[in-house]
């Protein structure tokens, strides 16, 4: 692979889910990652294009960023495919070719998944949410400040998990097309050289103690300067562990966070009306 | 609508593509896009307070597989252009919750819809395959279409409706709208918990 067909493949990654939908998920996003390389790889023999074009639009679905694994593997398997001398070859390929399409897109869709969405945005919020709590942006209790914060502040807090889950994001996306087309089959098409069943481990648990740190530290800033007999303080407690523990009830209950709060709404409307 | 709420609309539309249709960069995270509007309307603590909520009530719903979140940046958007007008924050998160649902509602009919487009667009992308350039392009215009035409509605609608409906609010409506946006950041943060609970195998 030239640097000019990976940088294209990394460039046309980003629109894989343009045209999302429910038939075929992200067929017609995979077909405009993979055109370009497969143009320049039956250029002399146009006639196989249209069934190329149709098997690239079949239904795929994976996680964005992990996908990048997908279309090395795709097309060196496409290679294979193009070299093939006879029918029995040919047949063998394309089998070959679909089971990594639908083997590598299921892997990777769990790894991305847990990986992207379970573990480092979540990261990247706590991450915010500490460097503007430290600088002194309020939004635990009152939410009300005297005057604007500097504009540094504001883009530090922001420019931070931006940062985080991108440089993590674009080089596993950048290598991943690499190496992917570099590996095998027994490599698991190079998802084997990172170990990431272990990152997300490591991941969860620095989450895990960076969520009960701020819950602390939210109750430090939420609770400061009221003294423990007030009945404001009592209000504010009572208020802060009937969340926490309706919180988890409506977890356990897979009920969404925002039907909760709209709830709280309600509730706290009929509560002030009696 | 005054132009920087205008341009509020024009700035959330093209950040909503980030969600699904192009580059999943996160701009249209919450805690990014929610100060990024606060730029244009200049309450910086708004708009970094409506991110951090939007960000931890939706943060139990990922979007895995076909699962579509309410939308983070329809959320941000509505409530800091409500929040310009002069309305409460406590009142504008309760509209940007509703419009970010009800935008999912929309996206989720518009992908249905876009399977009966699907047999036409793959017939002429066998056909002649650079064809797919511009169905890119196409499916990209029009999702900024009905990005921009759904946030413009909401915040029209949304605006309309509060500003007739606040001087009839009472101080206890008030009260317990505040008692409950003051519960979103605890709601959001215990929910945090089980998404890091390592998983027994």
């Amino acid at each position: 692979m030239t640097f000019a067909q990976h940088l294209r493949f990394f460039v046309r990654s980003f629109f894989l889910q343009t045209g999302w939908n429910y038939l075929k998920f992200q067929n017609l996003g995979l077909f405009f990652v993979m055109w370009p390389f497969l143009k320049h790889l039956y250029k002399k023999d146009t006639d196989a294009i249209p069934s190329v074009t149709e098997r690239y639009l079949s239904s795929f679905n994976t996680q964005p960023v992990l996908a990048a694994f997908c279309f090395g593997a795709l097309a060196r398997e496409e290679e294979y495919i193009a070299q093939t001398k006879n029918l029995t070859e040919f047949n063998a390929e394309i089998n070959n070719w679909l089971s990594i399409k639908r083997g590598l897109s299921i892997t990777t869709a769990s790894i991305g998944d847990r990986l992207f969405w379970g573990s480092l945005k979540p990261l990247t919020l706590l991450l915010a949410l500490l460097i503007w709590l430290l600088v002194g942006i309020p939004f635990f209790g009152d939410q009300t400040v005297a005057q604007q914060p500097p504009l540094w502040y504001v883009c530090w807090g922001m420019l931070a998990p931006f940062v985080a889950f991108n440089a993590i994001a674009l080089p596993v996306k950048w290598q991943g097309i690499r190496i992917s087309y570099e590996s095998d089959g027994n490599a698991s098409f190079g998802l084997t050289k990172f170990d990431w069943n272990r990152t997300i481990y490591y991941a969860k648990i620095i989450g895990m103690f960076f969520t009960i740190g701020m819950i602390v530290l939210g109750l430090i800033f939420y609770l400061k300067g009221l003294n423990a007999c007030d009945l404001q303080f009592i209000t504010r407690s009572v208020i802060v562990l009937f969340f926490v523990c309706i919180s988890f009830i409506t977890r356990r209950l897979r009920i969404p966070n925002m039907y909760l709060y709209l709830a709280a709404v309600v509730i706290f409307n009929i509560v002030c009306y009696l | 609508m005054t132009p920087e709420l205008w341009s509020l609309c024009v700035l959330a539309a093209l950040i909503e593509l980030d969600t699904t249709h192009a580059f999943q960069f996160t701009l249209s995270r919450g805690i990014i896009a929610g100060p990024i509007f606060a730029l244009l309307t200049g309450d910086w603590v708004a708009g970094i307070q409506a991110g951090i909520f939007t960000e931890l009530l939706f943060s139990d719903i990922s979007p895995l597989g076909t699962i579509l979140p309410p939308s983070a940046t329809v959320c941000c958007a509505v409530t800091i252009a409500l929040h310009a007008l002069g309305i409460e924050m406590c009142f504008a998160f309760i509209w940007g919750v509703i419009c970010a649902t009800l935008f999912a509602q929309a996206e989720r009919y518009m992908r249905k819809r876009r399977v009966r487009l699907l047999p036409l667009w793959e017939q002429r992308i066998v056909k002649r395959p650079d064809t797919i350039n511009r169905v890119i392009f196409f499916e990209l215009a029009a999702s900024f279409v009905m990005n921009l035409v759904l946030i413009t509605a909401f915040i029209w609608g949304a605006a309309k409706v509060m500003l007739w409906l606040i001087p009839h609010i009472p101080s206890r409506a008030f009260y317990a709208c505040r008692f409950a946006y003051m519960a979103v950041p605890w709601i959001g943060l215990v929910s945090l918990i089980p998404e890091f609970r390592l998983k027994k195998r």
